[in-house]
């Protein structure tokens, strides 16, 4: 599209903003504070609404403050209709209304996502995971995969960065797999992951505090973590990372940002010079298409809804997709493998009762163990996430277990009473290796409520990571039985891909418009800046060459920051 | 029967949050005024249950038959009250309001049962003895555990294996109550748990505002002397 063609209904900003972020996630917020910190005017772009933490965070409600104690109105939950509770921090969903994707036929993929400001990082985990050095070289290690234009060393610094700005906690353990960074102090085992260390030691496994993005000393003038377990209800006292929170409502205050929401972004329009000039967004409050002129587009609406803007960004310069000449946008996509075991304990029958809630999740994992083994049935490895404890009851917590009792009245009541707390779980999270049958494109014929072209997804794992959740299943079984429990099965999502995880459902899908050094086999370059539009950037996961068993969160903080360090120089000098 | 566990429950929460707001503050000085706000706003949102709750979906004999079943399912014992008293039939009244489909299924479950039960002792559900009710309830669960049916309808803690030797026990003729019984029991254990009377039934402890978490020593030293691993 060119920019001047007279499209009368189009409201174009006279003002020219330095950049136009889209996207208010992970990549996003750290863009958006790196930049206004530097003096920079940033227009941000968030297709869902401003997020008011008093309003839409619920981490302190009990189920019985609500009649319908959490199931939703009408028992949404019992209908499939809710699946990530009715207490979770807002905005995400599986499926969202008008805004369809598809999947081709013979293909399984699931897409989350978020509309909101802070995006996914309101709910998520919060696993803060260096990468490690070879991670950097997956190609140069075991020949498959591409090694990435960076190194560790390269981006060490901004991993630095990142943590000493979000917080997370961690220990010092000089484990290759798992580099050290700075650290808060991560809060104690709790008793159940005593035992679980104990059986991780038998098998020769490493157990160590969990890296997590949540302080636990108060931190730019954020309070301490209270402990109240309910990190992905959001935290009403910022006292883990979300964006939201911790980097853009704080930029506001410097009267560099503007924020846009509910503000769908369509199309980057660049001119035959090959700069991009303008973001087309469609504003949902009036349902009118507007545009906003920028100096320099930073991309981060998440790995493959950027890749989506770029695809729907043709011109007759780029008549594959802005910055497509290699072809690769779209290619390459990834999610973490991922497969969980839950285990019946009987030696924490009984445990006296106290507080596990502690941070959300567990405060120990393990990092991956036979990263230097040459004769395994599968290239790379896996984190194990660790589960277990008295969790807070809620609307289908005891359901598993009642299905296993069976029947009714005061001896079911009874059993549920004996097992609580006694059951613990692991979770694998994985590396998959990139492959030529998972993907994402336009299709052909769907558009959303905005008009505008959705993704199509193709997606195979292939045997390296079907061999990977097998052996993650052996571990996780001898694990139970070690610690003489009982193996009860494979935890939901899993049970559907009967074996391994429905792609798409560990959020972890990224690697969509991948960084390289040669044009012709990547999309950006080492800052993360387009081959063919100097003026374009893209901050979220879609760089990523490669997906290692470390969750990506931390990885796209330090990864934008370097960007946005870049972008910030490179507009000092005048060259973008 | 009025829900002895209403108000006062409310209340108790209600003081113990306040509670936590003063300790918090008290011991840091630095909780977030935001954090308070919030704390209040969730206690206005509590129920305000003054007496007897008016049910909205059901006739008077459905709900006496949805308090009856309340009590059978998850009853009263030593612990702690029984699902009627953590408000189960309500739980269930204000979710059908809102959804046919929920409504349908708990009023034509309900008619199967009186009808059943009309086979067997010539009274409605409701009105049969105890000895009766427990052993047409006997006779569902039986048809249920371990059937499909038992295994669908939770987001979470699906289980596998283990279950694919189970010899289907279902009786055709009681398939729509073991149907029904699963949807009972299920929300009725929802409603136990996720009261008041539920948590302090198992003991959950937690959703505090503290200001260092620390794990007791007693609690380690107990799993670790059970540990099949030998004490470490």
């Amino acid at each position: 599209m060119c920019l001047n063609s007279p499209v009368p209904e189009v409201i174009r900003s006279p003002k020219v903003y330095d950049v136009v972020v889209i996207g208010s996630g992970a990549g996003g917020g750290t863009a958006v504070q790196v930049l206004t910190g530097k003096g920079i005017e940033v227009a941000l772009l968030e297709a869902g609404p401003m997020l008011d933490p008093e309003r839409d965070y619920k981490e302190h409600m009990l189920p019985h403050h609500v009649d319908h104690r959490g199931a939703g109105v009408g028992g949404a939950h019992y209908f499939g209709k809710q699946p990530w509770g009715f207490f979770r921090a807002p905005n995400g969903a599986w499926e969202l209304e008008g805004e369809p994707y598809t999947v081709a036929p013979g293909s399984d993929f699931r897409w989350f996502r978020s509309r909101i400001l802070g995006g996914r990082t309101n709910h998520y985990g919060r696993i803060s995971l260096r990468f490690a050095d070879y991670d950097f070289l997956p190609y140069s290690m075991d020949g498959l995969g591409t090694d990435w234009p960076i190194t560790y060393e390269d981006l060490a610094p901004y991993y630095d960065k990142a943590e000493s700005f979000i917080g997370v906690t961690g220990s010092i353990e000089g484990i290759r797999s798992a580099p050290d960074g700075i650290f808060q102090p991560c809060p104690p085992p709790k008793a159940h992951e005593h035992l679980i260390k104990q059986a991780c030691t038998r098998m020769g496994l490493p157990c160590i505090p969990m890296r997590r993005a949540v302080i636990t000393r108060p931190l730019n003038g954020r309070a301490a973590c209270h402990y109240c377990g309910q990190c992905g209800r959001g935290c009403i006292t910022a006292s883990n990372y979300a964006s939201s929170q911790v980097q853009i409502l704080p930029a506001l205050k410097t009267g560099k940002l503007k924020i846009f929401d509910l503000a769908m972004a369509r199309e980057i329009l660049s001119d035959e010079d090959g700069r991009v000039r303008a973001v087309s967004y469609i504003d949902k409050k009036t349902r009118t298409e507007r545009q906003i002129r920028c100096r320099v587009v930073v991309l981060a609406a998440s790995a493959c809804e950027s890749t989506r803007l770029l695809l729907n960004s043709r011109s007759s310069r780029f008549p594959q997709g802005l910055s497509n000449n290699s072809g690769v946008v779209g290619r390459f996509l990834m999610d973490t493998v991922g497969l969980g075991i839950q285990g019946y304990v009987p030696a924490l029958e009984g445990m006296p009762r106290y507080d596990t809630d502690g941070f959300s999740g567990g405060h120990v994992y393990s990092p991956w163990w036979e990263w230097d083994k040459k004769n395994k049935d599968f290239p790379r490895g896996y984190h194990i996430e660790i589960g277990g404890g008295f969790g807070m009851p809620g609307v289908g917590s005891f359901q598993g277990q009642v299905n296993r009792i069976g029947g009714y009245g005061r001896e079911l009541k009874g059993r549920i009473r004996k097992e609580y707390g006694a059951f613990v779980s692991f979770a694998g999270r994985g590396e998959m290796i990139p492959n030529n049958l998972s993907y994402c494109e336009l299709d052909p014929v769907t558009v959303d409520k905005w008009g505008i072209p959705v993704l199509r997804f193709h997606f195979k794992w292939s045997d390296y990571e079907w061999k990977q959740a097998r052996h993650m299943e052996r571990t996780f079984v001898d694990l139970i039985e070690t610690m003489g429990g009982k193996v009860l099965g494979h935890r939901s999502p899993q049970v559907d891909g009967k074996g391994i995880s429905v792609p798409g459902t560990i959020i972890h899908e990224l690697g969509t418009a991948r960084m390289g050094n040669d044009p012709r086999s990547s999309a950006l370059n080492q800052y993360c800046q387009g081959h063919e539009v100097p003026n374009l950037f893209v901050a979220d996961a879609a760089p990523f060459v490669s997906n290692p068993d470390k969750n990506p969160t931390l990885t796209i903080t330090a990864l934008a920051w370097r960007t946005s360090d870049y972008i910030a120089e490179e507009m000092r000098k005048g060259h973008v | 029967m009025s829900e002895p566990g209403g108000r006062q429950a409310n209340e108790v929460s209600r003081r113990v949050l306040l509670q936590r707001i003063a300790m918090a503050v008290a011991s840091t000085g630095v909780l977030d005024l935001r954090a308070a706000q919030h704390v209040h706003k969730a206690v206005s949102q509590e129920k305000q249950r003054t007496g007897e709750y008016t049910p909205q979906c059901f006739n008077a004999g459905e709900y006496e038959t949805l308090q009856r079943l309340s009590e059978l399912m998850i009853p009263a014992d030593d612990h702690s009250g029984s699902a009627l008293d953590a408000g189960a039939p309500e739980f269930i009244d204000v979710l059908s309001n809102e959804n046919e489909e929920l409504a349908r299924i708990f009023i034509s479950g309900i008619f199967w049962l009186d009808r059943e039960m009309g086979r067997r002792q010539a009274s409605r559900f409701k009105d049969a003895s105890e000895g009766e009710q427990t052993r047409l309830l006997d006779d569902l669960a039986a048809a249920a555990d371990g059937s499909e049916e038992a295994l669908q309808g939770s987001s979470a803690g699906v289980e596998y294996a283990g279950f694919k030797d189970y010899t289907a026990r279902a009786d055709r003729r009681l398939g729509p109550g073991a149907r029904f019984f699963v949807w009972a029991r299920r929300l009725i254990v929802d409603a136990f748990y996720t009261s008041p009377l539920g948590f302090e039934d198992v003991g959950y402890k937690g959703n505090q505002y503290l200001t260092e978490y620390e794990v007791p020593q007693e609690a380690i030293d107990y799993v670790m002397k059970r540990s099949p691993l030998g004490t470490a």
